[in-house]
């Protein structure tokens, strides 16, 4: 997996968070995820078709998603509530929508959100492609954007 | 004049509308949808001034309805705009040659979303 595939949903979440959200965020060094099932408790994730074959998948603790969300709604919530996943769901639409401005090259589509919580539970990457994480850091607390993309055709 | 929300998700809807509330809207002349199928039922039972239609939504999308609705003489000429994440060039090529009249991608600040649109609440 080329690591030209991952800046744009770097810069499409910093950009969300930071610019539109205001919220205090860094970002560290992408890592490859060691086991892709182990995510945090709300995860949102987000299916690619088209030139590639992919999903990106937000993660975030329960706490810092309703936090997050929070922010995102201009509500206060204290629980993970419908509001709570749709605001979620909304957040990785953003950032996969956004991060196909700097793919331009390729014609990839997005499919709807989903989100699940708890604690074990199996996401569909692709087969055999490797799931890349940017871990982020912010004052809610951290979370990470995970990103597994198959090669597309040049 | 009424305006329609359409957007599957319900914290776009409550976004979208305090934004409304804000440029002057009236509560009951914001009427919303959660995707294309519902929207188009209300375009058919109401007099709709603006449009404010996401894209990727379930049962039928934003790009969908627009193109109906612009096939509807009622709905011909109503101003629509688009807002939804897809911020690719070919996206907006798609949708400006579909019928949507100003394409905004999301995330957008409520003051910049408001210069965009006012000219449409007059
Ligand atoms: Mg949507």
């Amino acid at each position: 997996m080329k690591a030209m595939y991952i800046n744009p949903f770097l810069n499409a979440s910093m950009n969300l968070f930071k610019e539109y959200l205001n919220v205090s965020v860094t970002v560290s060094p992408p890592v490859l995820l060691k086991d892709p099932n182990e995510l945090k408790e709300v995860s949102a994730i987000i299916g690619l078709a088209g030139d590639t074959v992919g999903a990106v998948v937000l993660t975030f603790s329960r706490e810092t998603a309703i936090k997050m969300v929070s922010k995102f709604s201009g509500l206060s919530f204290m629980a993970i509530t419908n509001e709570v996943i749709d605001g979620v769901g909304e957040m990785v639409n953003i950032i996969a929508g956004n991060a196909k401005k700097d793919l331009e090259d390729y014609r990839i589509e997005i499919s709807l959100p989903g989100v699940i919580t708890g604690n074990s539970y199996n996401i569909n990457w692709p087969k055999g492609v490797p799931v890349i994480s940017i871990p982020f850091q912010s004052e809610f607390g951290d979370f990470s954007v995970n990103v597994s993309m198959r090669d597309m055709k040049v | 004049m009424k305006v329609l929300i359409i957007d599957d998700s319900s914290t776009m809807r409550r976004i979208h509308r305090n934004i409304l509330l804000e440029a002057g809207c009236k509560d009951e002349d914001i009427i919303d949808a959660e995707d294309g199928e519902k929207a188009l039922q209300l375009a058919n039972s109401n007099n709709i001034g603006l449009f404010i239609v996401d894209w990727n939504m379930p049962h039928l999308n934003g790009l969908q309805f627009v193109k109906i609705i612009r096939s509807m003489e009622k709905y011909s000429l109503t101003p629509v705009v688009m807002i939804t994440s897809e911020a690719a060039k070919y996206n907006v090529m798609e949708a400006i040659t579909s019928g949507v009249t100003n394409y905004i991608v999301k995330p957008v600040k409520a003051e910049i979303f408001l210069e965009k649109i006012s000219k449409y609440l007059t």
